[in-house]
């Protein structure tokens, strides 16, 4: 018994406890302590990250003749320190004071809990998948187990559900194709059988392989256009849970697919295939995919009016950057899409959970109801200030170490146009966030929000750690490209040569040590100029220049409506939701045709179609 | 270790030396506006004293303290900056960040002011700060093909060695010779970015009451003219690094940087002023095209 039989009988015991004890008042803290215990043997297979040989588990099940196995290298740690930190802050998040609130609002803390659980086992046992089988076992785990989290607050998240499964079953149609024709021509499930054929396969057999695994996977990561499920569906789950999904939910698409396509399959199978008439192969056309991942979702970000909806989008398009990291052939790019996995987990998880704080004060994420908190609720907003930093790729942050590494990458290997895609998408980023903290934090505080106070210390500490780790490894982001050069190792792909601070290479260095050094020196000499200026004196909100007028409490003088109003007149006809339309005429198309069938039933004779499908069948057989 | 201390002693003086040649451009700017304007315009030393004043007034209105740590991000974001920007025998910091660290971190000077802005709760500078960063997504998509192009060209983000390669092979090799397009719509994509006439969509004072500097007075104007100077500063002589061979002595450096700065400044005050809209299309249109042939050429 490893490290591993550990973690996931852990995991299982998890599950099954707080299954049972969900109507316990303290089945939050010891759900925390459970995820706490399962971090700590986490920890106890660190060694993972800086070079040891992968761990594999004792168990293995046989079924129909073949073994499922699980185990653990150093990518699946990567992933799997990811999945359970973020959980363990969303489990201690709702164990306090909010667990309390969402009980008295009629909800019911312990089943989240549960479903936290469950998601986080689903994930482990995806993330140490040892064979094609057990990846799919994962996986349609990992689909449902999201699932219940996220039609637990009922109402439209049921809808939202909904919309989601549908997706997800066409996801897992999808890839459950890709591994019958693997094993068909393999005749196994093991990684290593797929490996040894992929050279040989034809080109018109990887194409056929990519397009699967990439629409299968890519619908869990959002990617276009199989992303529209996403922002409703993580914006009506419980604020923690939305943290959790947000922040790594979706990425478990991106795990799979590269076990699968970049691992098994291989980029220089990709880059070889050229699309007939074009100057593109397989593998520029999935980083055009991951391109406009980035940029559609994240103008649509833009646009929302509630904060929830705003930060889902963002996630959508991050995920973006990541599949475009991990694209590239040369080391800084996939170091930089792995990195950013991490990377964005920290900010987003804070985010979401910074939001849910402003929920749990003002009942309100609406983006044109708030305003001025930040008298009120300091430190929540120093959270989402370090947050939207990160977020939006801005040094000090650990965001921007990763944004770097892609861009980096992408003026080595000299591809302008998808540069600057995600130049754009990083700008559009910053546009989008300042709208967030400005219209919940900064402006006008409205005056019934005057007596609201900090959130409590229960739902402060997780954010406060987070947050802590998005700085911290901004500044030193060494610690996190050591696990990423592992997991870099692990893949099989070229690993990238790191220090402390950054990179070091002939072509451009990055140390963040200094750059972050110096830039806080350079905030402490603007304080001194600005401190050795006359003292100044606080006046309040509504002593403010209002061309002659004087304001009173009643007025709102407040600008949150169509922030970027001007930007709007020029790109607001762009946006023409030609993802919905399409979205729903592919639904209407199956209605009709389940309708003209029912029709065609109906009005002929049931019985000569069942005549007909049993010869027919019975032809099937017997030939 | 002899080192390191040489680099922080570059580390202190680099803004400094910015901080002065800022004043002197902030000097240029208003000359060149008067002679167009058929003014005298103010004397030698009046951007100092326009400091000094600033700093000492007697009222002084804060609206909160995230007002005042963002008027201390937009000074204190542009000295971390300016060490990343080599100058004549000093080259600070510029080896462990470069052009791409260069463009996102002066970025932070405009983050902390939008959010000093926000904090004072006045609509005219919310609007501002909208435009302003609308104005920001136009001019950096540019800019940033401009430094991909430049980036590529040379094989390095580092300015250092960009700049060396331009003065060890001379006037030809600089890369307003070898990229003439890419430096066309460099300084197009400059202009832009100082927000002076016709892109001064954001300060607008007839219609947003001069936008983010409406709750702005004594230190924080102050504050917000030290941000100019360090921005005036930085665009010049980024732009000489890039595509004028850098600084060979502090004299072919300063005469450089002065003169590719009077360009944006004489045409600003020649022209008015344009809507959001108008800027964005503009932008989007001609130094993005510009900028994508120039690189087109670098890269054949």
């Amino acid at each position: 018994m490893n490290f591993l039989d550990g973690l996931l009988i852990l995991s299982l015991l998890s599950v099954i406890v707080t299954g049972f004890a969900q109507k316990l008042r303290s089945a939050g803290w010891l759900s925390s302590v459970l995820l706490g215990l399962q971090c700590l043997l986490l920890m106890g297979m660190a060694g993972l990250a800086y070079g040891s040989p992968a761990v594999s588990s004792s168990f293995s099940v046989s079924v129909l003749g073949q073994p499922l196995h699980w185990q653990f290298n150093a990518l699946s740690w990567f992933f799997a320190l990811i999945t359970l930190a973020s959980a363990l802050a969303s489990s201690v998040y709702a164990a306090g004071a909010w667990g309390e609130d969402y009980r008295l609002q009629g909800g019911n803390p312990g089943l989240l809990q549960f479903a936290l659980n469950l998601n986080v086992f689903a994930m482990l046992l995806l993330l140490a998948s040892g064979d094609l089988l057990s990846l799919f076992v994962g996986w349609e785990l990992v689909s449902w187990a999201s699932l219940l989290m996220m039609v637990l607050a009922g109402g439209a998240a049921g809808r939202f559900g909904l919309r989601y499964i549908v997706y997800a079953t066409a996801g897992a149609m999808a890839v459950m194709t890709g591994l019958v024709m693997i094993f068909q021509l393999t005749g196994s499930f093991q990684f290593a059988d797929f490996a040894a054929i992929a050279p040989s396969l034809s080109n018109a057999q990887v194409v056929t392989f990519t397009l699967l695994f990439v629409f299968g996977f890519g619908v869990k990561m959002g990617l276009l256009p199989f992303h529209l499920w996403q922002a409703d569906a993580y914006a009506e789950t419980p604020g923690p849970g939305a943290a959790f999904l947000g922040a790594i939910s979706s990425r478990m698409g991106l795990f799979a697919m590269l076990i699968l396509v970049i691992q098994l399959i291989g980029l220089g199978r990709l880059i070889n295939i050229e699309v007939p008439y074009s100057f593109f192969s397989l593998r520029d056309v999935l980083m055009w995919v991951a391109a406009f991942t980035i940029i559609f979702p994240t103008f649509t970000a833009m646009r929302q009016n509630d904060a929830r909806l705003l930060l889902a989008w963002h996630g959508i398009g991050q995920g973006g950057y990541m599949l475009m990291g991990l694209l590239m052939v040369n080391p800084l790019g996939s170091a930089g899409g792995l990195m950013h996995v991490f990377n964005y987990a920290s900010y987003q998880a804070v985010l979401f959970l910074v939001v849910t704080a402003v929920i749990y004060r003002t009942r309100t994420a609406d983006l044109n109801q708030l305003g001025g908190l930040v008298t009120r609720m300091p430190l929540s907003f120093l959270m989402m200030l370090i947050c939207i930093i990160g977020l939006a790729g801005i040094p000090p942050m650990n965001g921007f170490v990763s944004k770097w590494l892609i861009y980096r990458s992408l003026i080595v290997e000299g591809m302008p146009l998808l540069f600057v895609a995600s130049v754009v998408g990083t700008l559009g980023t910053i546009l989008s966030v300042y709208k967030l903290i400005h219209n919940t934090f900064l402006g006008q505080l409205r005056l019934e929000h005057e007596q609201i106070r900090e959130v409590p210390w229960s739902m402060m500490i997780p954010m406060l750690i987070l947050s802590a780790v998005v700085f911290i490894t901004g500044f030193l982001p060494g610690i996190v490209l050591d696990w990423v050069a592992s997991a870099q190792a692990a893949l099989g792909i070229p690993v990238l040569e790191h220090t402390l601070g950054g990179v070091e290479s002939p072509s451009g260095n990055l140390d963040m040590i200094w750059i972050c050094s110096v830039l806080f020196g350079g905030f402490a000499v603007g304080a001194l100029v600005f401190y050795s200026g006359n003292k100044s004196r606080r006046v309040h909100q509504l002593d403010n220049y209002a061309g002659g007028h004087f304001l009173t409490a009643d007025d709102r003088y407040h600008y949150s409506n169509n922030f970027y109003a001007g930007l709007m007149h020029h790109i607001g006809h762009w946006y023409r939701g030609t993802f919905q339309w399409l979205e729903s005429s592919l639904g209407s198309a199956i209605s009709l045709l389940s309708a003209a069938t029912q029709m065609l039933f109906n009005s002929f004779h049931p019985a000569l179609f069942l005549l007909l499908a049993a010869t027919l069948s019975l032809l099937f057989f017997a030939g | 270790m002899n080192e390191t201390l040489l680099t922080i002693l570059e580390v202190i003086f680099m803004p400094v030396v910015a901080f002065v040649i800022g004043l002197f451009m902030v000097l240029m700017m208003r000359k060149l506006a008067a002679r167009l304007q058929r003014r005298v315009g103010p004397p030698l030393m009046q951007p100092f004293y326009d400091v000094i004043k600033l700093y000492g007034k007697q009222t002084q209105i804060s609206h909160g303290l995230i007002h005042d740590i963002g008027i201390i991000m937009a000074v204190g974001g542009y000295v971390a900056a300016e060490s990343l920007l080599p100058v004549p025998g000093m080259d600070g910091i510029a080896d462990k960040g470069g052009i791409v660290m260069l463009a996102y971190l002066t970025m932070i000077p405009s983050l902390g002011l939008a959010l000093g802005v926000g904090q004072c709760a006045n609509p005219n500078g919310s609007i501002g700060i909208s435009r302003a960063l609308t104005s920001m997504l136009a001019y950096d998509i540019p800019y940033i093909i401009v430094i991909f192009g430049v980036a590529y060209h040379f094989g390095s983000t580092n300015l250092i060695d960009i700049i060396d390669t331009q003065q060890a092979g001379g006037v030809a090799t600089w890369g307003i010779s070898e990229m003439p397009v890419l430096a066309i719509a460099g300084l197009f994509a400059l202009h832009a970015s100082l927000g002076k006439q016709p892109f001064e969509i954001y300060i607008a004072p007839a219609e947003i009451a001069t936008g983010p500097m409406v709750e702005m007075g004594g230190k924080y104007l102050g504050g917000l003219f030290v941000m100019q100077s360090f921005q005036l500063y930085t665009a010049s002589v980024l732009y000489v690094s890039l595509f004028l061979g850098g600084g060979e002595n502090w004299i072919t450096f300063l005469l450089k940087c002065f003169a590719v700065l009077a360009i944006p400044i004489i045409i600003a005050y020649l022209f008015p002023r344009y809507r959001t809209e108008d800027l964005v299309r503009l932008v989007w249109k001609w130094p993005v095209m510009l900028a994508l042939i120039g690189v087109a050429f670098v890269m054949t």
